[in-house]
């Protein structure tokens, strides 16, 4: 061990000594954070950006009945979805999804329900953050294409979404360090990430303070390496600045 | 007697109470260059929009080659690709580069082979002078530029017809001559055009015929030679001395 401190006396040797002792639990929880935070945040995105897309269709006044009642059905069930996600908390659709789908009898993990409660929740905030994503790209970009003969899902897929994308990318990194926090609340259906480590830790010694401390240092340096890992991306995602023109095409004035 | 290309018979469009368009008739007869002006408000954008199916008339019909095209988008996808479009505003995609611009929609909708495409933006960009900022941006053009490269872009799709809206009324004052030059050099070849402008020296000097469009109604339809020293209607004569006065 690094230290090596047997009996520690103040309150920076306690959290040594347990980030020591306890230093395989930690890099476990550190891992299953990740884990959940990750997987969680990409199937969340893909779940918000269907949402959002479906979301976003129009019903126009020629289509037939049929299929303007099917998609009014669809879009209705996306939105109270989206309603409900956001407005009750993460802790508390963890627990009902974690003992709702056992009392169902419906065997799941609690790692699993814990990253089904992540992308339920990943999902309804990004479908949104989608929507006005697209809402922000100017009708003129759909209709420059839709002129041409593009049909409205390839307009939607080349044209809007990578101009949507672009501009959501920031929100998309924020979620994600959102997600890396709130896999937290996960401990209350016995998840065995990093608030869990803490809690465990801290109750052996009675030491609950310094344990936290631990973790919190965790939390910090993962988002803190994240956050910069988003920046670089968000820059390389500019591109330049300026052009090359093409001489081999200037004419001769 | 030439082809008939696209027929409007008696087009209707309100939006809600508002009635925009009402009883629109014209034919467009294949190699036409028509130039419709009229003041603001007079439902000018709504019939070029309606002609390329981005509004849905509330009455009428609109005849390609004589028959009417169904409300199904492989249809219409189709019929746009013949009937191009010039936005006042460019619409050009901005996440995309010049050639990109260019080359897209003859990729996704024509399916054309990447060179095949290549060649083809590179012929229309060359026409419109445009050639050596293929890896230019949108943000990083003039507006001129711009509109140049739309219009390169709509030729690429070897269209029939192309419509186009205002194109030089988004331009400061020095770039409305470049885009007029390349759509007068456009006439000359025999494409047929639709053109909704407010230069009247230029709808005079390239028309083969102009509209003079009030109040949702076509109020004169001629010859420009008629039309801009003759007109027949007192609202026409009205709308020309209020333009000429400034
Ligand atoms: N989407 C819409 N919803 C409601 N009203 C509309 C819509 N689009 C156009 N209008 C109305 O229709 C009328 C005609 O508009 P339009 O844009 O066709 O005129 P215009 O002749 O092109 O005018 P301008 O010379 O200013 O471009 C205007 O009164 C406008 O307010
Ligand atoms: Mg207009």
């Amino acid at each position: 061990m690094l230290f090596n401190i047997t009996e520690p006396t103040n309150s920076l040797e306690w959290v040594i000594f347990l980030a020591e002792k306890y230093s395989n639990m930690f890099i476990q929880g550190t891992i299953l954070t990740l884990y959940i935070a990750i997987s969680g945040t990409i199937l969340g995105f893909i779940l918000g950006y269907v949402v959002g897309l479906i979301q976003d269709i129009r019903i126009r006044k020629e289509d037939n009945i049929i299929k303007s009642a099917v998609f009014k059905l669809i879009k209705a069930i996306c939105r109270i979805y989206v309603e409900i996600f956001r407005g009750t908390p993460m802790i508390v659709q963890a627990m009902i999804v974690y003992y709702g789908l056992r009392q169902s009898g419906v065997e799941l993990s609690s790692v699993a329900a814990g990253i089904l409660v992540t992308v339920l929740n990943t999902g309804a905030y990004m479908a949104e953050t989608v929507r006005a994503g697209i809402n922000s790209i100017d009708t003129g970009q759909r209709e420059g294409a839709l002129a041409m003969g593009m049909s409205p899902l390839k307009t939607m897929l080349f044209i809007v979404l990578p101009q949507a994308f672009r501009n959501i990318l920031p929100e998309m990194a924020n979620t994600f360090l959102t997600n890396l926090k709130m896999t937290s609340v996960l401990n209350v259906i016995a998840v065995q990430e990093l608030f869990m480590a803490a809690k465990t830790a801290g109750a052996n010694y009675y030491k609950y303070y310094e344990a936290y401390l631990v973790i919190a240092v965790i939390y910090f340096v993962l988002c803190f390496v994240f956050s910069r890992l988003f920046s670089l991306i968000e820059k390389k995602m500019e591109g330049k600045k300026d052009y090359v023109l093409a001489v081999e095409y200037m004419e001769a004035q | 007697m030439a082809e008939n290309i696209i027929s409007i018979e008696n087009l209707s469009k309100s939006f809600g109470d508002h009635e925009v368009l009402r009883k629109i008739d014209i034919s467009v007869d294949k190699g036409e260059v028509i130039c419709i002006v009229g003041s603001s408000g007079s439902g000018k954008s709504t019939l070029l929009r309606c002609i390329n199916r981005l509004e849905h008339q509330t009455s009428g019909r609109i005849l390609y080659h004589g028959k009417e095209i169904r409300d199904v988008q492989r249809e219409i996808n189709k019929y746009r690709a013949k009937v191009g479009m010039v936005f006042q505003s460019f619409n050009l995609f901005n996440n995309m580069t010049v050639l990109e611009n260019c080359m897209c929609c003859t990729r996704k909708v024509l399916h054309l082979s990447k060179k095949d495409a290549f060649d083809r933006a590179i012929t229309h960009l060359k026409k419109v002078g445009m050639a050596p900022y293929i890896n230019a941006r949108p943000a990083q053009l003039s507006g001129g530029q711009k509109q140049r490269v739309a219009i390169a872009r709509a030729l690429c799709m070897n269209p029939e017809v192309l419509l186009f809206d205002e194109p030089t009324s988004a331009l400061d004052p020095e770039m409305v001559g470049e885009v007029l030059e390349v759509m007068k050099e456009l006439a000359e070849t025999g494409l047929t055009m639709i053109i909704v402008t407010h230069e009247m020296a230029f709808a005079r000097d390239v028309s083969t015929r102009t509209i003079f469009m009030d109040k949702g109604y076509v109020a004169e339809d001629a010859s420009p030679d008629v039309l801009f020293t003759a007109p027949k209607n007192p609202r026409t004569r009205e709308f020309l001395s209020r333009y000429l006065a400034g």
